[in-house]
């Protein structure tokens, strides 16, 4: 039942609890200590993602869980969304239900928790904050600096994780990946 | 709750008594440890209530810059604004977190790439709010240079500062006074400035003098004596004020956020909730704000004040912050936690909560861990002895007997409290506490009591029946000696199981106090002077659950 599809530029450490048919995109890094639980379907993460601890992705549905490009997970969150956009940002400890879809550019803040009774489709831009969780739409003034802040966030720890942790490599047959530098 | 031990501060009264612990109005003179300090001139306890507090400075919570008292209050200078951050801190309008100066974003070429992004960062720069993505040019507040933000560079903020409607008002204030105020010095005689409209003292002379510079001239400029430009004038009269009149009319409601048209055609042509400003948004400025949420500014951050307190009595300082903000100690620091022993309680019979919690508890395990009506269950007090030298501790329970009743120092727990009926025994006889030292100091526990055995049947009866009994001092190690207790609970209690105790420890001071206390024992005459300091506490060990309903009852202590 476990299918791991990870690019072999993704940067997957060692610790990390994957289960079930998970894709993971170019460029990817998830940390040590997440946690990406595909139970009932599968999930698909694109490229340029950042999972760092404690963060987990769950997938209860039978349907794919696509997430977009150049995502940040910050540690910690809970994230339950079918579908993630590109570029948004799940701050520390916030948790996001599964009737929730994410589009681009979204920022939900942290320790937010975001649990709508209905199925509803977060516009683009839309930044989400406080501890009632109120919403706000941000101007997109910044945007190219925090894509490029990421980017270099990405690069550094596709530099430095390998170093200090060891890698999972290819599929579910060999989780012993090397310790290469 | 936790089993805790809570301390009673006097606070200046004269009755040794404390307030019996099961009322609710004397939570208020018990603080745990951490709260309250002592004096050491009058050896005495005080808590924050009864402390007198002085402010001994001012620093920005952001850049933790101070501002000492004096510039917070000068207000000749328009320039410091009072008890707000002078440099580049700001508060985000909408959540309230610190704003940050960050550049605009590249421009982007024709095909959509943008440009990489250069380090320093190209104008305009604005303020930026990391945690909702507010930014400061929805409300057209850019800079051009990203730092010193509150200087003369940035016009742009002093201008919308200034033209604030309050800085305004204030200053058409200080125009119109400021005559009045200068020949209130040059006279001497200070009048009073309230009434407005009596003309009194009207000297003809100068009356006269005024109304003819006041006659109308065609072609030359009225000449006013330094009045507001709609102020009455007054008939001359030299110590008359003329009326002011404001330059927004509160009670004319024509301006933003005073209820009238304008905020009703706002109100009228909304279209969500959210475009409005919330009252926690508006209330903290001083003049009405506009109710529109993308009418806020960015607001300076508040300053922060650092105080020092002083014992009520003597008024010796009991806390003084350092001068600099960053750091944390304090250049005295008279806590009662360095002079007075910290107790803290335990049940061990009572399992811990977190068992219960995870829901594998089994029924039997749950019932141990409440606290049940018609057992008896022990209790641990565990003391720590902060002081330099070795002290004699003495513990007796408090009844809750009127002021006039002889409280019992040697009950052994046959008599029973008011409300809750339960029993208490703890240890009658004194017991030692070592002194405080570094861990590497510590000898074996027996060698260190020999200079102050008080009783000699105690240490026998330590060693003997260590093992067996739950009251008396159960383990001494390092500066902390444990003792236990039992409490009894009646059958029909209900309630928090609370009870006052006092606390009394001898120890050797410094002081050449001739005093003779009781506690020490007489044959010891050539040790120098033994002080005794003793305070009540309140130990607190949880809720009583009657016995029945312990199975369906849901743990919430």
């Amino acid at each position: 039942r476990d299918k791991f599809n990870i690019h072999s530029k993704a940067v997957v450490c060692q610790d990390v609890d994957l289960k079930g048919d998970i894709t993971i995109g170019a460029g990817t890094i998830v940390h040590p200590k997440a946690t990406i639980f595909a139970i009932a379907g599968p999930i698909i993460i694109g490229a340029g993602c950042i999972i760092e601890e404690a963060a987990i992705i769950v997938n209860r549905r039978k349907e794919v869980m696509r997430i977009g490009d150049e995502n940040l997970f910050e540690i910690g969150c809970r994230v339950e969304c079918p579908s993630v956009g590109n570029s948004n940002t799940v701050s520390t400890r916030a948790r996001v239900h599964h009737t929730v879809r994410l589009t681009s550019h979204c920022v939900i803040g942290a320790g937010v928790l975001l649990v709508p009774t209905e199925d509803e489709v977060l516009a683009p831009y839309t930044v989400v904050y406080g501890p009632a969780a109120e919403r706000r739409v941000w101007s997109g003034r910044g945007r190219a600096q925090e894509m490029d802040l990421r980017r270099k966030h990405a690069e550094y720890l596709r530099e430095t994780l390998p170093k200090f942790n060891r890698l999972r490599r290819g599929d579910a047959r060999a989780p012993h990946g090397g310790g290469e530098p | 709750m936790a089993p805790n031990v809570s301390y009673h501060c006097p606070c200046l009264s004269d009755s040794t008594v404390p307030p019996p612990p099961h009322h609710l109005s004397s939570s208020s003179s018990f603080h745990p440890l951490h709260e309250l300090f002592f004096c050491e001139e009058c050896d005495a306890i005080r808590c924050n209530t009864c402390v007198s507090v002085e402010v001994s400075g001012y620093y920005c919570p952001n850049c933790l810059f101070e501002v000492p008292s004096a510039s917070v209050r000068a207000e000749k200078n328009r320039r410091v604004l009072p008890y707000l951050c002078a440099r580049n801190c700001f508060l985000c309008p909408c959540c309230r977190n610190t704003l940050s100066v960050v550049p605009s974003d590249p421009p982007e070429t024709d095909d959509g790439r943008t440009l990489p992004v250069s380090a320093v960062g190209e104008p305009p720069f604005f303020l930026y709010c990391n945690y909702c993505r507010w930014d400061s040019a929805e409300v057209d507040i850019t800079f051009e240079k990203p730092t010193g933000l509150a200087g003369t560079c940035t016009a742009q903020l002093q201008k919308f500062e200034d033209s604030a409607p309050d800085s305004l008002e204030f200053e058409r204030l200080k125009e119109h006074f400021e005559p009045f105020l200068l020949r209130a010095g040059a006279t001497s005689s200070l009048n009073p400035t309230t009434s407005a409209h009596s003309h009194h003292h009207v000297n003809p002379v100068t009356a006269a003098a005024s109304s003819a510079l006041a006659r109308d001239i065609p072609g030359v400029a009225k000449y006013t004596p330094a009045q507001s430009t709609s102020g009455r004038r007054s008939k001359g009269a030299r110590d008359e004020m003329p009326e002011y009149k404001a330059r927004v009319d509160a009670s004319s409601s024509k301006g933003a956020g005073l209820g009238g048209e304008p905020d009703v055609e706002f109100m009228r042509r909304l279209e969500t909730v959210s475009e409005v400003a919330s009252l926690e948004q508006r209330w903290s400025s001083s003049w009405a704000v506009s109710l529109r949420l993308s009418d806020i500014k960015p607001l300076r951050m508040p300053l922060h004040s650092r105080k020092s307190k002083r014992c009520p009595s003597c008024r010796h300082i009991l806390i003084k912050p350092e001068q600099k903000a960053q750091s944390v100690r304090y250049k005295i620091k008279l806590v009662a936690a360095n002079y007075i022993p910290a107790i803290t309680v335990s049940m061990p019979a009572v399992a811990e909560r977190r068992a219960t919690l995870n829901g594998q508890a089994t029924a039997s395990a749950a019932e141990a861990s409440l606290i049940q009506a018609g057992r008896s269950y022990p209790f641990h007090l565990a003391l720590t002895n902060p002081l330099y030298d070795p002290v004699q501790v003495r513990l007796q329970v408090q009844r809750q007997l009127p002021a006039g009743a002889p409280r019992g120092a040697d009950d052994e727990g046959t008599e029973k409290a008011r409300r809750p009926p339960f029993a208490v025994t703890l240890p009658n006889t004194a017991f030692p506490i070592a002194a405080f030292a570094e861990a590497w100091e510590y000898e074996d526990d027996e060698d260190m009591l020999d200079d102050d055995e008080f009783g000699p049947e105690r240490g026998a009866r330590e060693k003997d029946a260590r093992k067996n009994k739950t009251v008396g001092v159960l383990e001494r190690r390092a500066n902390v000696t444990i003792v236990g207790g039992e409490v009894l609970i009646g059958k029909d209690a209900r309630g928090e199981l609370k009870f006052n105790m006092l606390v009394s420890y001898t120890y050797r001071s410094d002081d050449p106090l001739a005093e003779d206390d009781v506690k020490a024992t007489p044959s010891r005459r050539n040790v120098p002077e033994m002080k005794t300091f003793s305070f009540c506490t309140i130990v607190s060990l949880g809720t009583i659950v009657p016995r029945e309903e312990s199975r369906s009852v849901n743990v919430d202590l």
